[in-house]
């Protein structure tokens, strides 16, 4: 974290998220560092809001996306324990986006984004974390490439759960794996195994009917 | 006439073929006639030594961090290991995440609410109100994309057993970097240790980050088991405060939390654990130690000891009898429920290899560990540093199931306390071994003294359990719980003892624990005790072998084989 935290400071960028709800703690609220605003509420880190990727003339268009977290969102997928309400979602290449991360749960959750230019993004990446149940919102400006983006939340073991999903640029370059409703898994789980007849009686036919061929093709 | 030559050919390919112990003592000049084997051949040489990768004992990463020094007013002692503790985390949990400038709580890593300390009730000078918030964190992970392990923390070269933890709520990421695994330095095993004063209005809520259920029982601390609430939908609402699911409280599901309060009128050392299914949740890592310190003015405390060791700083009552204070939290681990969770992805799964596969009865103390590590890299955090004619508090913790008989050699020490609980000094004990039976509890008095009782001099002296299982990892010695009381003078400038035996480079190779270096092999010069090497067939026994196998296999082909082939299908 500490290597995180030096880079977000080397990079000067401004910092104008808020916090959404008052929070018992104010302490920090609103205080901001190089790079990274934080609050009791959560926090915003590498916003971007008006610095250009060098392949865009000017931003194409502002988009929106609320993103809803929590363990409910994982119940339509078995296997899995936290996701977002949407896996994937589509922007226009050299737009600004502005997203919105409502926390559903009593524990943390974070929308970060990797893979976006260095320059701009120190490490790559757009983090906004909100610390409980609330919301916190942030801004940053895709470059113009056709380029599909990892979104997820590094809380440990959130992503590998379920906590996963993508922003694509433009329908962007493929599907990344492990997405809830998107994409399977590289290393999938094994399951038992219950036979049905149908699937018994498709396997016996097709068995049958090569071991005919078999014979017809190769007998003298 | 052939059949006579088959049969004597037969007779002395077998008598060269078969191995010595078969063959009566009458025939046996012959067979070592046929075989040659009666000369002097040389057994195999010695094979040259690969260490592998070793890494280097200390890294050395923040020398910075060792020195004594005064941070948000706080005063931190100095840490002279090779790793210390981060002086910005003590001194951020010393006045709470709530009073600290932002620079000093990005260096913690901490959470703006991680340790929220305030309202000074008895006016003595120190905060009352303590508000602690722990987040529970699988460490070396399975992740269903790759085969790494994720995010690491090694407790010993090349091993990397999975973990849960609670960890002090923090922010960003659980790495150190995209590209640096190693799990943010506040994930780490033992669970950090708790410190609050007596008399303080703790609440410690639990934000249940895992995938499983967890509780908090607070084991020793003194503690309602429930108290009240006005909640919007319950006047009075009954709060279960026990951390028992069977008796006072639903667990903590995943996204959920859960607040425990309580003001702990006694001082002393006790322990905190989660109890869901404790027999898999507490072995794996769900489990601290919870310090209550006396009452006194002006008494801001290191409320969270992450990764305990050293308390950079200790509280009055402390500092009125010791020169320093160390929390020592021993655990053993059997390494196949810690398998468990790095093999699948889905949590159904992993609950049921670990509540019903996974039977306990069956267990075998395979790793053992001093704060989370075992040898080597217990001497990189976990050294009880001392100067001679003080005296050094050592609160320690068996968080494991093995009874743990501690040794520390060149000094007998007193058991001050047992269970959080004052022994009479009349009735204190003094000796070489302390035994501590699982949960338990034991403070002693390390007192440096040189007079042949209590101290026997300077040195680098091992701190061990002499259960000799714990002497090693997973069988391989030296490793496990291994640590040593150092003094100052034998300690080099980056905090690594400086030893007058073997050298060490084997056991900063993973090779060594996978057992594929021979162990006497780095000191011993003429290299006559490595690994043996392959030695070749001898190859008239070889020969006469295919030679009797090819006969019997012809005379049954011949007995039993067809003339003509016949055709297939």
């Amino acid at each position: 974290m500490t290597a995180a935290v030096v880079a977000a400071l080397a990079a000067v960028l401004a910092a104008g998220a808020g916090a959404a709800e008052p929070a018992a703690d104010r302490s920090h609220e609103g205080q901001a560092m190089d790079g990274m605003q934080m609050s009791a509420q959560g926090m915003v880190m590498n916003q971007n809001t008006d610095r250009l990727p060098q392949d865009c003339a000017s931003i194409s268009q502002d988009v929106a996306i609320t993103v809803h977290a929590g363990r409910k969102y994982a119940a339509k997928y078995p296997g899995t324990m936290y996701a977002y309400d949407r896996g994937a979602w589509d922007v226009p290449p050299c737009s600004r986006v502005t997203v919105t991360l409502v926390n559903e749960d009593r524990v943390r959750h974070q929308w970060m984004l990797h893979g976006l230019p260095r320059y701009l993004y120190p490490e790559g990446m757009f983090h906004l974390e909100v610390s409980g149940p609330g919301e916190g919102s942030g801004t940053f400006i895709v470059p113009s490439a056709k380029k599909t983006y990892l979104v997820h939340c590094d809380v440990p073991q959130h992503a590998e759960k379920g906590m996963k999903a993508e922003l694509t640029v433009a329908g962007g370059d493929g599907d990344l794996p492990s997405i809830p409703g998107v994409s399977a898994a590289i290393e999938p789980d094994a399951y038992r195994v219950r036979w049905d007849a149908a699937t018994l009686i498709v396997a016996g036919a097709v068995g049958f009917l090569g071991a005919v061929f078999g014979f017809r093709a190769l007998r003298r | 006439m052939k059949r006579i030559l088959f049969v004597a050919l037969v007779l002395v390919a077998a008598l060269a073929a078969a191995p010595r112990r078969w063959v009566p003592g009458l025939l046996e000049p012959a067979r070592a006639v046929l075989v040659g084997d009666a000369a002097y051949r040389s057994p195999p040489a010695t094979l040259p030594i690969d260490l592998g990768t070793s890494e280097p004992p200390c890294a050395n990463e923040h020398p910075e961090w060792r020195d004594a020094q005064v941070i948000e007013g706080v005063a931190i002692e100095r840490s002279t290991v090779c790793e210390p503790d981060n002086p910005y985390l003590v001194a951020a949990v010393v006045k709470g995440t709530n009073n600290v400038s932002m620079e000093t709580l990005m260096k913690s890593g901490l959470a703006p609410d991680a340790v929220v300390k305030t309202n000074d009730r008895d006016g003595d000078g120190d905060p009352d109100d303590v508000h602690i918030k722990l987040e529970v964190v699988e460490l070396n992970g399975h992740s269903p994309d790759t085969p790494e392990l994720i995010p690491r923390f090694p407790i010993a070269p090349g091993i990397e057993p999975g973990f849960w933890v609670f960890a002090p709520k923090s922010f960003g990421m659980a790495t150190r970097s995209l590209e640096d695994l190693r799990a943010n330095p506040l994930f780490r095993v033992p669970s950090p240790s708790i410190r609050v004063e007596q008399g303080d209005h703790v609440s410690v809520t639990l934000e249940n980050t895992h995938y499983l259920p967890h509780t908090i029982h607070f084991h020793g601390v003194d503690h309602p088991y429930h108290f009240f609430l006005d909640t919007p939908d319950v006047k009075d609402a009954r709060v279960g405060n026990d951390g028992v699911p069977e008796t006072d409280e639903h667990t903590v599901m995943p996204g959920d939390s859960h607040t425990y309060e309580f003001t702990p009128r006694h001082a002393g050392t006790k322990f905190y654990h989660c109890h869901v299914q404790p027999q898999a949740h507490l072995l794996m890592g769900l489990q601290g130690m919870f310090v209550v310190e006396e009452n006194r003015p002006d008494n801001w405390l290191e409320t969270l000891n992450v990764g305990a060791g050293q308390v950079r700083h200790p509280s009055i009552a402390v500092r009125e009898q010791y020169a320093s204070e160390y929390d020592l939290h021993y655990m053993d681990l059997d390494k196949s429920l810690h398998e468990l969770v790095q093999k699948v992805n889905d949590p159904r799964l992993i609950a049921r290899a670990i509540n019903r596969t996974y039977n306990i009865t069956k267990r075998v103390a395979t790793y053992f560990l001093l704060n989370g590590r075992s040898f080597p890299y217990t001497f990189r955090e976990s050294l009880v540093v001392v100067k001679p004619d003080e005296k050094v508090k050592l609160r320690v913790l068996n968080g494991g199931m093995s009874l743990i008989s501690l040794h520390p050699h060149g000094q007998a020490v007193t058991e001050t306390d047992l269970d959080g609980i004052e022994v009479p000094p009349a009735a204190r004990v003094t000796r070489d071994v302390v035994a501590i039976a699982a949960a338990q509890r034991v403070d002693l008095l390390l007192d440096t003294t040189n007079d042949g009782l209590h101290s026997y001099g300077d040195g680098v002296w091992l701190l061990h359990d002499h259960n000799e299982h714990a002497f090693t990892t997973d069988g391989v010695s030296p490793g496990g719980s291994i640590s040593a009381i150092a003094y100052e003078s034998y300690l080099d400038a980056t905090g690594w003892p400086i030893t007058h035996g073997i050298d060490w480079k084997p056991f900063f190779s993973p090779d060594y624990y996978r057992r594929k270096i021979p162990v006497w092999v780095a000191y011993d010069d003429l290299g006559m005790l490595g690994e043996a090497g392959p030695t070749s067939p001898a190859p008239r026994q070889v020969a006469a072998r295919a030679l009797l196998a090819g006969l019997l296999a012809g005379a049954l082909a011949s007995r039993f084989g067809r003339r003509r082939p016949r055709r297939l299908l």
